[in-house]
Order: C-alpha cells, then structure tokens, then sequence
C-alpha cells in the first residue's frame, strides 16, 4: 500500500467516525463538542491528520491534501445541515425570541402646569400679532397699582379689588396693570405687550376665589390706535384662542383706567361626543378699554398724540372653563395625579 | 342694585319689556343683570286665608289653634304666630302645596292637634325678612283666592350690577333713563299723593323757619342739608302698595314714614333720613364733625366710638346720626312719633366713603353717598317723600322747606369735539349724531364753532367730567357692538421679550422633558418661612410673603404624600421676597425651586428601581445650571440653605465671581412630613436674576482628522482629598492633546488601604495635527501620572490600571 493510499484509508476511516458522531448528537452543545473534536484547530483528528503531511513523499502530497480538503467540505457541510436539524427538531433550543408584547421601560412623562398652558397659548396667539412680554414687581406702591391708573384711593373703584398691604410699606399688586405703567416709563411707543404674572388680592380661598391668581396684562401703545384696532385685535385672538365659529360679543365696562371701557364675551362653537354642533353660553373672559388719557399723561406720554389699549385675563378662570375644572383650589394643590393629566 | 320690573314700567310706561329683555338691554348699556327672580312663581301655590277663630293650644301655650277659610270650608291649622287674629287674613299654604325653597305643606299633628295648612311670614314667602309674625294682609280679600295677585306680585326681581362710577343706576329712574331716555320717564302718581305748596327758604350756612332750624358748621363735608317738618302723623304699617313695591325691590317695610323715605331713596336714589321732630333738641339740626371721644348709639343697636371729625347730624346738646351713614336710635321713628323731621342731604362722598370704612359698615345710604347723589335731585326727592308721608301716615306739612346750601351746585360744561371722537372710535360722528345719543340720557349739547358744548347733567356729574368720558358714552350709547373689528397694520413694539419669561421657557422645556411636573405655589407663607410681613393678611398660613420657593413645593411633596404618592418630580419658579428692597418695597428675586423623591424612572419588571440620590441630583443641578449660567457657575459641596438640607449631603451653586445662588441636597427628615414608607425627598433652590446671559450661538469647531487614543489610570487618593482637584488638574493641565477626562470607576477595600479611595479616571487623547503613536501617549501619562504625585501625593493604584476590582 502506497504512503497515500494508507493516509487516504485514513482519512475516509475518520470521515465515517465523524459522520456517525455528527448524526448521533442531539443538541447543539454536543454538536459543537463533534465539530471540535475533529476540526479543531490543535487537537482536531483531521488536524493531526493534516500535520503528519509534511512527513510524506512530494509526490504523495497533492492526493491527501485534495482528499483531506474534501473530507473538511464534507463535515463542515455535515455540520451546518445537523445543526439545521437540530434547531428544526427543539425550536426552545437556544434564547428565546423575546415577548415583545410586554411594556417597555418609560419615563415619568412631566407636564406644564395647566395655567402655564394657557399663559404660554396666549402668548403665542399674541406674538404672532406683534407682541412681547413684560414682567413687573408683584411687590408695588400704590402709585403704581392705583393713583398711575387714574384710581384715586378714596374712590369706590378702589375697593373692588381689597388690597393686601405689606408692613414696612408697600403692597401686593392687586392685579398686572401696574406694569403698563412701568413699561410706558421705560419705553418709548410703539408699545404692544403682554405681561403674565401673579396678582393678589384679599379674599379667602373658596370655589372661585384665591388671594393669589395669575392675570395677564396686554397693552398697545401707538400713534392712531382707535377702538376699532382695539375691537379687532381682541376679536382676532379670541377666535384663534377659542376656535374658529367663535362669537366675540364688547360689553360697556367700568375700569378706572380704561376708556371707554369693556367686557369681552365669548359663545364659543363646541362639538359635542355624537358629532352635533352646540353654542355656549356666553362666557366673560376679559376687561378692557382704550386707555385713559390720565394714565398716558401719568407716564410723559401726549394723549393728543398717542393712545392705546389694554387688557387684563385671568388664566385660572380661562383653564377651568378649558378643561373643565370646577374648583380654582384644584390649580394650587399641586396633586400630580391633576398635574399629570396635562402632559 | 335689586329693580322691580313693575316699578320700572311705573317710572317709564313706554317700557313694555319682558324681564329678560330688559336684562339683555341693560347688559348691552354696562349694566348687567346676575340674576332674575319671578316673584310670583314662587309662591304660585299660596292663597289667601281667612282665620275665622282661634282658641289657645290645650298642650302649648305659645301655640293657637285656628279655624281658618281657604276657600274650600274650613280647616284646623295650628300656628305659632303671636300676632295671629280672628277676622283677618294671611298669606295660607293648604296642604300639599309648594313653598318657595320646594318645602311641601303635609297635614301633620302638632302636640295632638291636627293641622292642614300653614299661616305664613313674610320671610317664608321669600317677600323679606320680617319673620316676628305672620303676615297680616290690609284690605278685603276673597278666601281662597291665589296670594299673588292680591299683594300684586305679578312681578319680576332683577338684580342689575352697577359699576362704581355710575351712582345713578342705583335707582328705578336711573336704571329706567338708560332704557327709555329722560324723555320716556314719568314719575307715578301714588295712591293719596297729592303735591303740597311748599316754599323752599334757602341760606348758605344757616337757615330757619317754623321753629326749626338747620346750621351746617362742615360746609367741606356737608354741601346741602334740605329739612321738611310733617307734624301730626300717625305712625303705622304702610298701605299695602308701598309695602309690596318695597318688598319687590327687596326691602323691608318698617313703617309708613320709614318706608316712605326708603320709598324715595330705591326710586330717586336720594337718601333721605326721619327724625322724631320731638328728640331733637331746640328743634335745631347742627351738622359738624364728631368731638374727641363722642359715642352715638346707631340704629342697629350697636354703641359707637366716633372718630374725631367724622360727619354728624346733632341737636345742639348731642349726636342724632352719623351724616350719610346711618340714624341714631334715640331719634328713631317710633309708635310715638307725631312730628317728623326729613333731611334730604347732599354729602361729600370721599368723606361718607372714609366714614363708612372706620365704622366698619356700609348701608344703602352710604353707598349711594359714596357713588355719587344728584345734586340737582335733593327738592324733588323731599317734596315727594313729604308727598308720601301725608299720604299713608297723615300730618300736614311745614309750608316752608329749609335748604342750607353752602356749596351751591352749578352744572360742569364739557367741550366735545367730534373729531376727537372719531380719532379715539375709528368711526367718525358728526355733531348731530353726537347730538342724538347724548341728549337723551340727560346731556344738554350746544354747538360751539366746530365742537359742542355739553353741559352734564347731575346725575352723571360725578364720572362725566372729561371729554373722553363723553366719548365712551357716545360709544357706549351708540352701541359697541356696531363697531367694525378690521384689523388694522401695526408697528412692532420697541420692548424687548422679557429675558426672565425666556429663562422661564427654557427651563420649563428642560425639566418638562425631564419627566418634571410643574406646580403653581403662591408667595405667601406663615411667619416662619418669611421675612416680610403682610398688614392684612387672610390668614396666619398665609401672614408673611416666602423667602424660599422650596418650601411651598416641600408643601406639595406632603400633600402628594398623604395621597399615597411615592414618586414624584416637582418644580415651581416665582418671586422670592425679603426685607430691605429699593423705593420702600420688599427685596423682591426669582428663583426655581425643585423637588424630588422616589423613583427617577417608573418601576420595570426587567430591572430594580432605579431611586433618586445624590448623583442624579447634582446631574440635574449642573444641567440646570447650564441653562441658568452657560458655562459661568461652579458646584461644590457647602451650606446655602442649612434649614433644608442634610449636614453633608449639601450642594451650593456659585455664578462664576463667586457669589452664592442656591444649594441643593437632601431634604432634612424634619422639614417634611414623610410617611415611613417614603424614600428620601431630594430638593433645589436656584436663583435666576434677570434671565440675561442666555446661552451665545455655538462656534462651530472643525471635526478632528486623527484617531483618539483612550488610558486608564487608577489612583490612590486620601478620602482627605476632593477627587474634583484631580480631576481639574487633569482637565486644565492635561496638554493640550489630552481632550477628555472622565471618572469611570471609585473602589474602596481589596487591596485599597484604609482611608483612601482608588479612582479610575478614562483620559482621552486626540491631537488635530497627527496621529498619536503608544509609545507618546505612554509617555504623558506617565508623566501626568508623576506630577500629580508630585503635586497631591497621589500614587497609581499597584494592580494594573483599568483591570478593575
């Protein structure tokens, strides 16, 4: 027998050892354990095979090498189709696909709280008509918060809004018109600004009442500005605020320092559950008015010349009639199960 | 202001309105109407009784036992009225009928005498407030017959909101002049109301007549004083006409004399007010300022000190009312009274006004004081109350009708110029449109070159003095309604977005997506959490104003507790306010406040609960930090706040020159009221200035060309030493190829010596010019490694760097 032809027996010898293993294994671990056990690098039996090569004649060489190239084929292709096998055969063989059905991580969802939603609306609604915001102190002086806006202190008009007074002087602003004043002192016309912030007021927390409410403020200051402007641009927001189809209705009013003055009321259009059309009752939303020539005058500006309008919102009011909300306390409890719901 | 629809069409006839729509036309004038109360729908169910007989109880003494006529035989009531009497008749409920509040009449038994029906008051019929006794009705009636009709209750109650300014709406003819003009109004004839001959004998400062006498020393508070003597009335109820129109209108009737000047007052608006002509004494009036110490008893009974200076109406020897306010009770009308003095005044309403607030009261009287009386109205309102008074309770008057008036009242005159009134509207007018809605609320326009002439009428002299005032009432009358609302072109405003509300957005966008929720707390706080104090506060809860925003969200974390809350994330910004602030105001800043506890991240089943802790917090801190101060801030372990937070577990913020602007930490356990199941509570206090300094536009810098090259590097360091001064060493003297340093490991025990801490730091190589070779980085570390020896003396942990624990 030549030195191939016994390497050759060899080999096909081996080629049935590995082929009996390969279909005796059962799982893939052990199917692994066959494969390495034959063509593993080191200690693979056709490994050992391979490296007794360089002891044979040159001529011998090309035979074993093509036969033992084809023997690793064969069990490679062996190997592959086994596996295939055995993962047809055990389909909770190996990890399991996950279940994706179940929920996945999350986070706290965080939200605004509801009046800073609307606060922020209708900033946006004005802003894009032109309008920045403003800020003033919540501590004021009474000329800021009354005698400026043409509400002489010894007037009922003063009364309307029962002030909280702070000791060592001072008081809490009893509404955001102080900071019309303060902005006509520091600008110069054209003025259109919105100012949203917290007013206080004496009054005892019930249903409907909080010593501490968040108001806006909205004033326009420029050459020409007539109650028409005045009408349309309030008209404009409330419908963007309340949704086309909206009825924007001016009321005859009463504010010191507005004049003419006006109550804004709103109808809006509400679309019930079945799909019908229903009109609300008409809704208060605002005070407002031209601006009183002794409040330009307060501030060094010629009422001849100039004039303007004001505004002034409450938020809170707007974020019950919104969403529903029927008690003002619910805004101030600060429960995350309410804060939650307007993410 | 309570209006009665039928009084209303009594003053203006043309008035042919239902309630409602008078309610809708007087909302369009700036009067609207909360609410309105069919008066006889409420008591649609009562009839009129006839009490036949009546016995006493035999098992109560304060019971009777009536036999009473409703028009179907006669049935047994047992009432507990004092007043009750054979031969009269009532207001009666038959069983099974309604009464107003849905109270259902059943026939009951009353300490074993049956009872079907109910006698009732006033008061139970929702007709006042006098509940003393059943109500005796005057007059013939047929038994049986419905309520309603009988006492004219066919009528509606309106309740019109007046705005401060329009004192002349708080009256029916005021209230009517809106609706149907000066022109449309009449006042009725009332029953037995005749006119009297009456000279008015006027003077400035004292004037007498008939024995009477009228001298006002306080001309400054006291501008007219008109007194009618009636002598020989006889006081009594009023006749049934003027007790129901009163009672539609929502007043009491007392008695005729009484009733008559608050008859006057609802009609007219004028105050009036009755002496006793025998309690004053010398039959003179003195009108003046209140002595040191003076009391007066006032008509509700109640004895009170007087201020010096406040307005009295006195008899030579002692007070008899308070002026515009209220009657004193020695003076008072009573069974008694034969001879009556009226005054039909007119006084300062800024003094009435601070009166009414030292005393603590205010009454129909005052209010309409305070609002503004027409000056012109005073004869008028006097020569009918005397009308009145003769007619229900007798008398004859005085011929003459005093009138000390030391401040005659002379009509303003406003110019109007219809192109002012056209650049303010937007809509032009001309002089005779301006015309035509002015004259008929009482106005009286005279054309004058190209402007008008307005002379104001007293009633409205109070809150038309100005040409704009005229201009809001041509819009006003005209209707606003009518008004376009084109938008018009604007210019752009020259005020800047406010930086703090930006700062506010920001902020909010961060830690909303952050997983925070915002809540709203109010700036006031109990004396404990603040330094400034509020004069009148609503409560002690509420007596200071905050000096922190944490504690109101520490609140919030408490309520959230008490609900069974276990995780939440919480954060409010607001003012802050301390004393000592510029102008005499309080030192007022804004600042965030944040507050945490539980889990940072909602519960999953693959994992444990990741909870709140220090490191999570001060992530947040620098996060916020970069939006409040890019760049510009430092964090360090310190004390801003040591009533908040733990001894320890504290952070303070610094703004880059140093200067302290909030702390962080961990809740101290006795600052909030945890349940014992509640994980530690995590919280922050942030400054925020003015907002500015928002973060500058990023400068783009090029991406580096060369790969990165990372080393670790394990040092020993004393627990003695911050690891933040390795770490800013390394940062800021790193060389220049050195481009990150980050902690990746901290190990105690093993082979780590007691007292100190291995730390694993991750540097990060890249250089912008070439690609770094081993064998250089090798070499920086090392000698990094040997200068912070040198510089800490800190040694490399012995086990290789990186290979961890």
């Amino acid at each position: 027998m030549s030195e191939a032809g016994s390497f050759i027996d060899e080999l096909r010898a081996l080629e049935r050892d590995a082929q009996d293993a390969i279909a005796g294994t059962s799982d893939p671990a052990a199917l692994e354990r066959v494969r390495v056990a034959f063509l593993g690098r080191r200690e693979g039996r056709v490994s050992r095979i391979l490296r007794q090569l360089g002891g044979l004649s040159p001529e011998a060489r090309p035979a074993v090498g093509a036969e033992a190239n084809r023997l690793k084929r064969v069990l490679r292709g062996a190997l592959e189709e086994r596996e295939r096998h055995l993962a047809r055969k055990r389909p909770d063989a190996g990890t399991p696909a996950p279940d994706l059905t179940l929920p996945g991580r999350l986070r706290w969802t965080g939200a605004r709280h509801p009046v800073t939603r609307i606060v922020d609306e209708i900033c946006d609604i004005f802003a894009r008509m032109g309008f920045t915001r403003a800020r003033g102190p919540e501590a004021e002086t009474e000329w800021y918060n009354f005698v400026a806006l043409n509400t002489p202190l010894d007037h009922p008009a003063a009364d309307e809004q029962d002030t909280l007074y702070l000791k060592g002087g001072g008081l809490l602003r009893s509404h955001t018109s102080p900071v019309q004043i303060r902005i006509l002192e520091e600008y110069p016309p054209p003025v259109r600004i919105l100012a949203p912030g917290p007013a206080y007021r004496r009054d005892t927390w019930d249903a409907t009442h909080a010593p501490a409410f968040f108001q806006i403020e909205g004033l326009a200051v420029d050459e020409g500005i007539t109650f028409v402007d005045f009408k349309a641009t309030l008209s404009e927001f409330a419908r963007r605020f309340w949704g086309p189809g909206t009825r924007v209705r001016f009321r005859p009013g009463y504010f010191p320092f507005t004049e003419p003055s006006a109550e804004v009321d709103v109808k809006r259009r509400v679309v019930r559950a079945d799909g019908s059309v229903e009109e609300t009752a008409w809704l208060e939303i605002m005070g407002a008015g031209m601006v009183d020539p002794a409040v330009l005058e307060n501030v060094g500006i010629d009422p001849e010349r100039y004039s303007g309008w004001a505004f002034g919102m409450g938020p809170a009011r707007i974020a019950m009639i919104k969403y529903g909300i029927t008690d003002i306390r619910t805004l101030y409890e600060n429960d995350i199960r309410f804060l939650s719901q307007f993410a | 202001m309570n209006v009665s629809r039928r009084w209303l069409q009594a003053v203006a006839p043309g008035l042919d309105l239902a309630a409602g729509e008078i309610a809708a036309r007087l909302a369009m004038r700036g009067a609207p109407v909360e609410g309105i109360t069919d008066l006889a729908a409420e008591i649609g169910g009562v009839v009129i009784g006839r009490v036949e007989r009546v016995r006493r109880h035999p098992n109560a003494d304060r019971l009777s036992v009536c036999e009473v006529d409703g028009g179907n035989g006669t049935v047994q009531v047992v009432c507990g009225a004092p007043n009750v009497r054979a031969g009269a008749c009532y207001p009666f409920v038959p069983v099974g009928a309604v009464l107003p509040g849905n109270v259902r009449i059943k026939r009951v038994r009353i300490r074993g005498e049956e009872s079907r029906g109910m006698l009732c008051s006033a008061r139970e019929l929702g007709l006042g407030t006098d509940h003393r006794g059943i109500l005796e009705l005057s007059g013939q009636f047929e038994p049986g017959s419905a309520f309603a009709p009988a006492v004219d209750l066919d009528d509606h109650r309106l309740d019109v909101e007046v705005s401060p300014n329009r004192g002349d709406l708080l009256s029916h003819v005021g209230v009517a002049r809106e609706l149907v003009g000066e022109g449309g109004l009449r006042l009725a004839d009332l029953p037995g109301a005749v006119e009297h001959e009456l000279t008015v004998r006027s003077g400035s400062g004292v004037v007498d007549a008939g024995g009477v006498r009228v001298r006002i020393d306080a001309p400054r508070q006291c501008w007219r004083y008109m007194a009618a003597v009636v002598r020989g009335v006889r006081i009594g109820p009023s006749p049934e006409w003027l007790a129901s129109r009163l009672r539609a209108a929502g007043a009491q009737p007392i008695n005729n004399v009484v009733d008559a000047t608050n008859y006057v007052l609802l009609e007219l608006g004028q105050p009036l007010h009755a002496f006793d002509l025998a309690k004053v004494g010398g039959a003179e009036i003195v009108v003046r300022g209140a002595r040191r110490g003076e009391m007066l008893q006032t008509l509700d009974g109640e004895r009170r000190r007087l201020d010096e200076g406040m307005l009295l109406i006195c008899d030579p020897e002692e007070a008899l009312a308070v002026a515009g306010v209220m009657g004193g009770g020695d003076s008072e009308i009573g069974e008694g009274t034969t001879d009556v003095l009226l005054e039909c005044a007119l006084f300062n309403p800024t003094g009435v006004r601070s009166v009414r607030r030292a005393l603590g009261m205010s009454t129909d009287a005052s209010y309409r004081f305070e609002r503004g009386v027409d000056p012109a109205g005073l004869e008028r309102a006097i020569r009918r109350t005397v009308s009145i008074i003769v007619a229900t309770a007798g008398g004859e008057p005085a011929p003459i009708l005093l009138d000390a008036c030391p401040r005659p009242w002379r009509a303003p005159v406003v110019t109007l110029r219809p192109g002012r009134v056209g650049q303010l509207l937007g809509v032009g007018f001309d002089a005779g449109d301006i015309v035509e809605l002015l004259e008929p609320l009482g106005y009286r326009c005279r054309p004058s070159g190209g402007a008008i002439e307005v002379t104001i009428p007293g009633h409205r002299s109070y809150d038309t003095l100005r040409e704009v005032d005229l201009i809001e009432e041509v819009a006003r009358v005209y209707g606003y309604d009518r008004f376009p609302d084109s938008l018009g072109a604007f210019r752009p405003g020259t005020v800047p977005d406010d930086p703090l509300l930006r700062l506010h957005d920001r902020l909010r966008t961060t830690l909303v997506g952050r997983g925070f929720l915002e809540a709203h707390t109010t700036a006031f706080a109990p004396a404990e959490e603040g330094e400034v104090e509020v004069l009148n506060p609503v409560s002690a809860e509420e007596s200071h104003l905050r000096s922190t925003v944490l504690f109101g969200l520490l609140h919030a974390v408490e309520h959230n507790f008490a609900r069974g809350a276990r995780d939440m994330q919480l954060f409010d910004m607001g003012a802050v306010f301390g004393v000592g602030g510029s102008g005499g105001l309080p030192r007022e800043t804004n600042r965030l406040a944040v507050a945490m506890t539980g889990r940072r991240r909602p519960h999953h089943w693959s994992a444990g609960d990741l909870p709140w802790d220090e490191w999570e917090l001060r992530g947040l801190v620098e996060e916020l930090l970069e939006v409040v101060l890019p760049g510009a801030y430092s964090v360090e372990p310190g004390t801003f706040d040591s009533t908040f937070f733990e001894e320890g577990c504290e952070l303070m913020l610094r703004a880059a020159d140093g200067s302290a602007v909030g702390g962080a930490g961990k809740v101290r356990a006795d600052r909030v009221d945890a349940p014992v199941w509640a994980g530690p509570v995590w919280g922050l206090e942030l400054e925020l200035g003015d907002g500015a300094g928002e973060k500058p536009d990023p400068a783009f810098r090029p991406l580096p060309a060369f790969p990165a090259v990372e080393r670790d590097i394990a040092l020993l360091i004393p627990d003695s030493l911050p690891a933040r001064q390795i770490l800013e060493f390394l940062e800021e003297r790193g060389g220049r190829d050195l481009v990150e340093v980050s902690v990746f490991d901290l190990f105690r025990g093993g082979d780590v010596p007691g007292g100190y801490r291995s730390v694993g730091f991750r540097l990060r190589f890249q250089s912008s010019r070439r690609t770094l070779t081993d064998a250089a980085v090798d070499r920086a570390v090392r000698r990094l490694v040997h200068r912070l020896k040198e510089e800490f003396g800190v040694e490399p942990r012995a086990s290789a760097a990186g290979s961890g624990r």
